[in-house]
Order: structure tokens, then C-alpha cells, then sequence
């Protein structure tokens, strides 16, 4: 669960996020609003890219504001980012296990985690292949597949769907339903296509100019006409 | 409605890397050198053997630089100093204990090792350019540092100089089992070897996909749990270790080592040999390496100035540049790549 309290991000004079707050508590939960929002902002600030002027933010019970991203990753913090950064030099199965160096507690953790994960995203048999030599989708399934190493509790996607077609946004959209299920982690989803969003989170976050425009069930959020009128385009 | 994986598709295989395993890689790398290395002690003697010894110094030092650049994306420009402090510690260690061969170049490594760390922690959280003119500089106060006190020659006190007229000089013995020119230059490739084959077990181990992971992304990096200036630091480390053995094996092939050799614009050059021969296989910095003495030598033999093969390098650089940024090592890799995969899908069918 995400706990964000009076979050003020302040960029000179500019405020991606003003005064903030919120608590994730729904498994899977949307995060939406018009480009500049401050919705990556708000990832950014979760995973300690950005140090924030004011405010608290905690993952359960532990407070992030002081830990360094790698002690984030440690208590459990995961995200993936807008651009998809596979390593193309590495196989399938090198850049999940590139994250399991480091957070799984054991190499035969490490070895159950990765080959869990592989067959959760579905690219088993396709692990041996160079990140340069697979699709987009597959790339973004390696992106989800680092996630779901060594516990995680509260993972950030950062519009996992971006570039997918209908039938993989499908496969993506069946994926992200199992996550919290089958790995015990919170999906704090951000993307920009209100179908995925609608079917997939329970509650939605929606952020317009750094500040809350509104927040609860996922429907009656996106019914909202001051929510339609700012991020939708429609009354 | 498009089926899945017809989105931004790439040509699919089922390996790439032309099915060729690490075990395989490890092999060619051990056939390779040992070959080319077997051919040279043979065929060679004189002007050309101290030529080759000096050419597998440079191929080491080439190799750190392309640990930093291929896997970090680093530029350090001070791997040729590092070479000169590696030297200076192999000596000043030898003329004060006189221990085994093996021990000096243990000594000449783990201190340049120190030193480029030491040198390189300041500029961790700095890349590209600036982090070029830090390494540079740093380059640079070493030739003056080494300008004013010389490497020590066996006389007194800590930086073991002599008097003005150098008589009383002692010179660095070499290994019992390679005193001849021809067993030093086998010893040297021995090391080398080893030296290629630390690098590789890094870059196919933790350490090597954690670099992956910075080059392609410090965020993402730090988002896999990756502590970013541990590992640039370990690589800077490694690379200094490299370059400081490289040092003890030119002050073993010498028996001596002059400061006018250190110049920071040789740092300069070893990067260039190092972007010509590839900075990704390990091919290329033992190619590169070669090259980048060999050149001069073949010059210098043919009685022209050997600046002129500033030249060749200033066009090689820019047609690796334009038409070849895999070098020439990942040229030869890549061929030598689609070849075994062809002869392993013609014995599969």
C-alpha cells in the first residue's frame, strides 16, 4: 500500500506536484491526467528520482523519503519506465537476472524467481534471445518480468501499453490482472489508453497540473465530467 | 486487430550471438592468442620480439579502456598513466624486497588499481566529455609528477634515484623461466591471456550485467537495485588493475622504465586503437593493442618517421567512425559468427 502525504515537488518556479495526497490501497490502481500532470513525476518521487520540497511518502509501514533507490528496490519498490530499456546485449533471460543479482536472496531464489517470471510474461523458450532481436512486446513482457523478482510489494508501470497493438494490449491487459494475485504486489498503472485503465484498476488517481483532480472506483472516476473535461476532452 | 509480436519487429533468431556459448568464446579467445602468439615467438627476434612484448602491454591497456568505454560508456583518457604508476609501483616494490616476478606484477596491478580508483571516484558521477578532460588531466599532473622524480632506479630513500651520471643503476631482472626475449614475450602473452580471460568472466558474470544496465540506463540501473558507484568504481578498479600489470611487464621487458615514455597524448592514441579494433569483443583490444604498436614499428623499420603513422590512425578513426563503429574485431567476430552458424544449421538439417 502507498501512502502520499502533502507531496510538493517544486523545479524553480514550477510545480509538478502540489500538495499531494493519497493512499493506493485497491490492488491494482490507476494513475491518469493530461501529459504534465505530474504522473511521472509522482513515479519519480516514489522511486527517489526526485527529491521532493515538502511532504512523506511510504510503502506499508516504511517511509521512503530517506532511502536511496536501490533501498527501495530492497523494501520492495519496483517500476518499469515510459521508454522500454531492455539491454540488447543481453538475452531474455539476462536482463531479469541482471535485477535478481541484486535482490534475490539466494542464486537458487535467484534461478526459481527468473524461471517463475519468465513463464508468468510468457517467454519461456524465448529466453535465449538478445533483447535487440525481440518485439516490442516481448520487450515490455522482460520490462514486467523484472518486476515480479524477489518480493515485490508495489510495483510503478509507467504506460506498459505504449506502442501495443489491440491484441497484445489483450495479453497485457490478462497479465496485469494476475499480478497481484499470484505475486502478492500492488500495480500502480499509469497509461494513457482509458480502456486498459478501466478494465483493469479498481481505483484511479487522476492528477491534472500537480494537483489531485480526483480519486476513487476507477468507473465512477472516469464518468466524472470535470475528470472527462480535463483529461478525456469531453463533458 | 494485428497478431502479437508484429509491432515493431525485429528479425528474429534464435540466438544471435550465432549460437556461439561462453565456453566456445573462451576457446577461440585461448586458440586466438595462443596461435598468434606461438607464431610470433617463432618467426620473430630482436627489434620485432621487444616490438610484439610491448604490443601485448598495449593490448592490456587497450582492454581496460574498453572494459570502461564498452561496457560503461566511459571515456577515460588516463589508461596510459595508469600503465606509468602500475611500472613505477612494480619497480619501486622490486628494488626494495626483490620478490618473485609474479609478485611485482601482483604489486604493479593492485596499485594501479588503488590509484585509478582513487582518480576515478571524483569523476564517477561525471560521463561523456567532461569525464574525458578529468581523466586527461589527471593524465597530464602524472607526467609532470613523473617528469620531476623518475622511476626508481635502485638508489636510496623512497623514490630510489641515482646520482647524475646513472652508473649505479639496477636494472629489473626478469622471471628466471623467461629471461631469454623469446620466453619473456611468452610469459607476456601468458599474462595477457589471463588478463583477457578476467575481463570476460566479468562481463559474463554479475558485474558485467549490472554494467549493462548502467550503460543503458543509470535510473533503470538504480531501479534494478544496481549501486551504480560501486560498479563504475569496481570498473574503474579493474581497468587500473589491468593497466598497472601492463606497467610491471614493460618495466620487466626494459628492466627499466623512462618518464618521457608517458605521455598523456599516448592515452589519446590507445583510445583511438581501442575504437579501431572494437570496444565490445575482446578481439578488438587485442587487435587494436597490436595495431596500434605495430604500426610504428613497421614504420620506424622502413626508416620513416614513425608520426606519420598518426595518419593512417586519423583515417582509420574516421572510416571506424562513419562506416565500422563494431572496429575491426567486431567485424571479424561477426563474420566469424555467421559462418559457424551457418555450418551449425547445415550439420542441425
Amino acid at each position: 500500500m502507498i501512502k502520499i502525504e502533502s507531496l510538493t515537488v517544486q523545479f524553480g518556479g514550477v510545480r509538478p506536484l502540489d500538495a499531494l495526497d493519497g493512499e493506493f490501497r485497491a490492488p491494482i490502481c490507476g494513475l491518469i491526467g493530461p501529459n504534465g500532470a505530474g504522473k511521472t513525476t509522482l513515479l519519480n518521487v516514489l522511486s527517489g528520482f526526485v527529491t521532493p520540497a515538502k511532504g512523506a511518502v511510504h510503502l506499508d509501514s516504511v517511509a521512503l523519503r530517506r532511502l536511496s533507490p536501490p533501498r527501495r528496490v530492497a523494501a520492495g519498490l519496483r517500476r518499469t519506465f515510459q521508454q522500454e530499456l531492455v539491454v540488447d546485449e543481453l538475452s531474455a533471460r539476462e536482463n531479469i537476472q541482471a535485477i535478481a543479482d541484486h535482490i534475490s536472496a539466494s542464486r537458487r531464489d535467484a534461478e526459481e524467481e527468473i524461471e517463475r517470471a519468465l513463464i508468468f510474461v510468457e517467454l519461456k523458450g524465448r529466453e535465449n534471445v538478445l533483447g535487440r532481436s525481440l518485439n516490442l512486446y516481448e520487450r515490455r513482457m522482460i520490462e514486467i518480468g523484472k518486476t515480479l523478482i524477489g518480493k515485490p510489494k508495489a510495483i510503478l508501470l509507467d504506460e506498459p501499453g505504449a506502442g501495443l497493438n489491440d491484441t497484445e494490449t489483450d495479453r497485457l491487459r490478462r497479465i496485469l490482472l494476475q499480478i497481484p494475485e499470484r505475486f502478492g504486489a500492488q500495480l500502480i498503472l499509469i497509461d494513457h489508453d482509458a480502456d486498459l485503465i478501466a478494465s483493469v484498476c479498481v481505483e484511479t488517481m487522476v492528477l491534472d497540473f500537480g494537483k489531485l483532480l480526483a480519486f476513487g472506483p476507477t468507473r465512477a472516476v472516469l464518468d466524472d465530467p470535470v475528470v472527462r473535461r480535463a483529461y478525456l476532452g469531453t463533458a | 486487430m494485428t497478431e502479437i509480436g508484429k509491432t515493431a519487429t525485429l528479425p528474429l533468431a534464435a540466438r544471435p550471438m550465432g549460437g556461439v556459448t561462453p565456453t566456445l568464446r573462451v576457446v577461440s579467445m585461448v586458440g586466438v592468442i595462443a596461435i598468434i602468439s606461438g607464431i610470433i615467438a617463432i618467426t620473430s627476434g630482436g627489434y620485432w620480439l621487444s616490438n610484439f612484448t610491448q604490443a601485448y602491454c598495449m593490448c592490456l591497456t587497450l582492454l581496460g579502456c574498453a572494459l570502461l568505454y564498452g561496457q560503461l560508456g566511459l571515456v577515460s583518457l588516463c589508461q596510459w598513466a595508469l600503465v606509468g604508476v602500475g611500472g613505477w609501483i612494480s619497480l619501486r616494490v622490486y628494488h626494495y624486497i626483490h620478490p618473485p616476478f609474479f609478485i611485482t606484477i601482483l604489486a604493479g596491478g593492485v596499485g594501479a588499481s588503488a590509484i585509478g580508483m582513487i582518480w576515478g571516484l571524483p569523476a564517477l558521477r561525471m560521463r561523456g566529455l567532461y569525464l574525458a578532460l578529468v581523466t586527461l588531466m589527471l593524465a597530464g599532473a602524472f607526467q609532470v609528477a613523473i617528469t620531476v622524480t623518475s622511476f626508481p632506479v635502485g638508489g636510496p630513500g623512497f623514490l630510489g634515484q641515482v646520482g647524475a651520471s646513472g652508473n649505479d643503476r639496477v636494472m629489473m631482472a626478469r622471471p628466471v623461466f623467461a629471461s631469454s626475449d623469446t620466453g619473456y614475450f611468452l610469459f607476456v602473452a601468458f599474462v595477457t591471456l589471463l588478463c583477457f580471460l578476467l575481463i570476460e568472466l566479468h562481463r559474463r558474470t554479475k558485474p558485467g550485467r549490472a554494467w549493462a544496465l548502467i550503460r543503458k540506463s543509470e535510473q533503470m540501473a538504480m531501479a534494478s537495485g544496481v549501486k551504480v558507484v560501486f560498479y563504475k568504481a569496481w570498473a574503474f578498479a579493474l581497468a587500473g588493475f589491468i593497466a598497472g600489470v601492463a606497467g610491471a611487464l614493460l618495466a620487466g621487458l626494459f628492466g627499466q622504465l623512462d618518464a618521457s615514455a608517458f605521455a598523456p597524448t599516448d592515452s589519446i592514441m590507445i583510445f583511438i586503437g581501442m575504437l579501431l579494433g572494437g570496444p565490445n569483443v575482446w578481439l578488438g583490444s587485442f587487435l587494436g593493442g597490436l595495431l596500434t604498436r605495430f604500426i610504428p614499428a613497421l614504420l620506424i623499420d622502413f626508416n620513416v618517421n614513425a608520426n606519420v603513422s598518426l595518419l593512417f590512425f586519423g583515417a582509420a578513426l574516421m572510416q571506424a567512425l562513419t562506416v565500422a563503429p563494431e572496429g575491426i574485431g567486431g567485424q571479424l567476430t561477426g563474420l566469424a559468427e555467421r559462418i559457424f552458424n551457418k555450418f551449425s544449421a547445415r550439420r542441425a538439417s
